[in-house]
C-alpha cells in the first residue's frame, strides 16, 4: 500500500480493491471496514495546512508592505488597514460610519432575501408538484440563472429607476433561482410513501403540500438559502453601483475612486467576514430547524 | 357494520405489458382480519393500494358499503412497511396527524393521541423524536397514527416485515389485542406463513403471472387468542400445524413445477 508511507499526499489514490479514484477519503471508504486495524491518515491535517497558508500570506503581505516592495498607495500595511477599520468605525467614510454602511448593505440583502423566499419557494414547489408549473417556470429560471447581475442591472435601472427598490431587485433576482431550484429538488425528493400516508390519514392536496411536502423539502430549501445568500452578497457591490449613498459596496467603490486603498482592502475583509458569519448562522439555523436531516 | 368490497378488480400499470392483478374479488367487514399473502410480485400491494384509494383499478369496482372508492380517506388508514412517519413531528404529533387534518383542537388531539399511545404501549413517549426510536417502536407509532384516525378499516402492507423475530411476535399479539378491542376490519399483507394464520380470519393466497387469488383459507386462531388461549398452545395445536402446511403448499404451488 503506497498510501500509508506518508511521503506525500496522494492526488490519485487506489482503493483497496485496486480501482483508481480521483479523490481519496481514507476515513469514509466503505470498503475499508476494519478501520481500527488500518486507518489511513495523512501526515498533516488540512486545517494545519490552511493555517500555515494563511500565516504565510499575511507574512508575505507584511514583508512587502514593510520593505516598501510595493508602494503603500497600492498595498498598505496590515496596521494601516486595521487602523482604518477603527477610524471608519468611529469617524466614518463618505458620510457614514462603518456600522451604517454595514447596516445598509445587510438591510438590502435581507430585504432581497425576503422577496426571493416569497417568490422562490412557491415557484419551486410549483415546479416540483405540477407539470404545468415546471413547464412555466423551468425555462424562465434556466434563462435567468446564468446571467451576471451586471448584465441586467442597466435594464432594472431603465425600468425601475435608481431608488432602493432597484437595488433590492437586482440582489433578489440573483437569489430567486437557487432558492426555487433547491425547493423544487426538495419537493421531488419527498418520499411517495409519506405523501400516501398523509392522504390516507385524510389530508387534502393542499394539506399534503403544507404539512408534508413543505417540511420534507425544508432541508433542501435551507441549502438553497445558503447558496442564495452567497449569491446575494456577491451581487451587493453591483447593486450598490446604482446611485447609492451608503453600503459596503458603495464605500469600496468611493474609496477606489480616490485611491484610498486601505479602505478598499478593509471593506473586502469586512464583506468576507460578514459572509463567514452568515454562513455560520445558517448552519446553526439548519441544526435548529431541521434536526432530522440526514438521520432518516 | 361496514364492508369494503373489491369486485373483479384489475390493476394495470401504465406502460406495463400485462396487468399486475386480474379479476380479483374479496371483501373485508368490520371485525374481520383478512390477510393477503403470496410470492413477491403477485400483486398484494397493488390490491391493498386499490382498497386504500391510492391506485385506481383498470377494471372492476372497489367500494365501501356500496359507495365507490375514489381517493384515499381516513376511514381506511394505512400502515406502511417502512413506517413512513414524519420526522419533523414529535411522536405525539405524528399520532395526532389525522386529527389535526380534521381540525380537532389541540387539547383534544393531545388527549386522544396519548390514549392511543397507551394502547400501543408507548405511554410517555409522546415528546420523543422519531429518530430516537427503535424499529419496533417506530412501527407502533405508525400503527398508533393509523388508529388515532379512528378508521373503519386498517390497511397494512407488511407492517412487521422489517422487525426482528422476537419483536415481530410481540407485535402480532399487540395487533390482535387492538383488533379484538376495536372491532376494525383489517386488510393486511404479509410474507409470514405463521403470521398469516395466527392473525387472520381469512387468508387469501395470491399467485403471479398475472396476479390473482388462488386459494382462500378460513382460520380462527386469532379469535382463539382473543378469547384467552396462549399463542404457544395455539401454535402447538395439530390443526394449526396442518393449516400451516396447507398454506405453505398453496403459496409455493406451481413454483417448483
Ligand atoms: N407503480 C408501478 N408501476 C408499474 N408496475 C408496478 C408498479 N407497482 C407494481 N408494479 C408491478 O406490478 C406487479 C405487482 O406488484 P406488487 O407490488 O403489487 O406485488 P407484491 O405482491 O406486493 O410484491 P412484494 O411481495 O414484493 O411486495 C409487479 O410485477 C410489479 O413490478
Ligand atoms: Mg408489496
Amino acid at each position: 500500500m503506497t498510501l500509508t508511507t506518508g511521503r506525500e499526499l496522494p492526488i490519485t489514490g487506489l482503493r483497496p480493491t485496486g480501482e483508481p479514484v480521483a479523490v481519496w477519503i481514507g476515513d469514509a471508504d466503505p470498503t475499508q471496514d476494519q478501520s481500527n486495524q488500518l486507518r489511513l491518515r495523512p501526515p498533516v491535517s488540512a486545517r494545519t495546512v490552511s493555517f500555515i497558508t494563511v500565516a504565510a500570506l499575511l507574512l508575505a503581505w507584511s514583508l512587502a508592505a514593510h520593505l516598501q516592495l510595493v508602494s503603500p498607495v497600492f498595498l498598505p500595511s496590515q496596521y494601516a488597514v486595521a487602523a482604518k477599520l477603527v477610524s471608519v468605525a468611529q469617524n466614518g467614510f463618505v458620510d457614514a460610519t462603518l456600522l451604517q454602511h454595514l447596516a445598509a448593505s445587510l438591510g438590502r440583502v435581507f430585504a432581497a432575501l425576503v422577496v426571493a423566499l416569497a417568490v422562490g419557494i412557491p415557484v419551486g414547489i410549483a415546479i416540483g408538484v405540477s407539470v404545468v408549473g415546471r413547464g412555466i417556470f423551468d425555462p424562465i429560471l434556466e434563462f435567468l440563472r446564468p446571467i451576471p447581475p451586471l448584465a441586467y442591472l442597466p435594464l432594472v435601472i431603465i425600468w425601475f429607476g435608481i431608488g432602493e427598490p432597484s437595488k433590492i431587485l437586482v440582489i433578489a433576482i440573483a437569489m430567486i433561482a437557487p432558492i426555487a431550484l433547491s425547493a423544487a429538488s426538495g419537493v421531488r425528493g419527498v418520499s411517495q410513501e409519506r405523501v400516501n400516508a398523509a392522504r390516507a390519514l385524510g389530508a387534502s392536496r393542499a394539506q399534503v403540500i403544507r404539512h408534508v411536502i413543505l417540511p420534507s423539502s425544508l432541508p433542501s430549501i435551507l441549502t438553497g438559502l445558503r447558496i442564495a445568500l452567497g449569491a446575494g452578497w456577491t451581487t451587493l457591490v453591483a447593486a450598490e453601483l446604482i446611485a447609492a449613498t451608503r453600503g459596503l459596496g458603495f464605500m469600496i467603490q468611493s474609496a477606489a475612486q480616490f485611491l484610498v486603498t486601505d479602505v478598499v482592502i478593509m471593506g473586502i475583509f469586512v464583506i468576507a467576514g460578514v459572509a463567514f458569519v452568515l454562513e455560520f448562522v445558517i448552519r446553526r439555523l439548519e441544526a435548529a430547524l431541521v434536526p432530522w436531516a440526514g438521520r432518516d | 357494520m361496514t364492508k369494503l368490497t373489491l369486485d373483479n378488480v384489475t390493476v394495470h400499470y401504465e406502460g406495463q405489458p400485462q396487468p399486475a392483478v386480474v379479476d380479483t374479488s374479496l371483501s373485508v367487514a368490520s371485525g374481520e382480519f383478512v390477510v393477503l399473502t403470496g410470492r413477491s410480485g403477485c400483486g398484494k400491494t397493488s390490491l391493498l393500494n386499490v382498497a386504500a384509494g391510492l391506485v385506481a383499478p383498470a377494471g372492476g369496482r372497489a367500494s365501501v358499503n356500496g359507495l365507490p372508492i375514489a381517493e384515499p380517506g381516513a376511514d381506511r388508514a394505512v400502515v406502511f412497511q417502512n413506517d413512513a412517519l414524519f420526522p419533523w413531528l414529535t411522536v405525539r404529533d405524528n399520532v395526532a396527524f389525522a386529527l389535526r387534518m380534521r381540525g380537532v383542537p389541540e387539547a383534544e388531539r393531545r388527549d386522544r393521541s396519548d390514549a392511543v399511545l397507551t394502547q400501543v404501549k408507548l405511554e410517555g413517549y409522546g415528546d420523543r423524536r422519531i429518530w430516537e426510536l427503535s424499529g419496533g417502536m417506530r412501527q407502533r407509532v405508525g400503527l398508533a397514527r393509523a388508529l388515532a384516525a379512528e378508521p373503519d378499516f386498517l390497511l397494512m402492507d407488511e407492517p412487521l416485515g422489517a422487525l426482528d423475530a422476537l419483536t415481530r411476535e410481540r407485535m402480532q399479539t399487540l395487533l390482535l389485542d387492538i383488533w379484538a378491542a376495536s372491532g376494525v376490519g383489517v386488510l393486511m399483507v404479509t410474507h409470514g406463513i405463521e403470521e398469516a394464520l395466527l392473525l387472520a380470519t381469512t387468508v387469501f393466497v395470491m399467485a403471479p403471472g398475472p396476479g390473482r387469488i388462488v386459494k382462500r383459507i378460513e382460520a380462527d386462531f386469532g379469535r382463539r387468542y382473543a378469547a384467552g388461549e396462549p399463542v404457544r398452545s395455539i401454535k402447538a395445536d395439530a390443526v394449526f400445524v396442518l393449516a400451516r402446511a396447507e398454506l405453505a403448499d398453496a403459496i409455493f404451488e406451481g413454483e417448483l413445477a
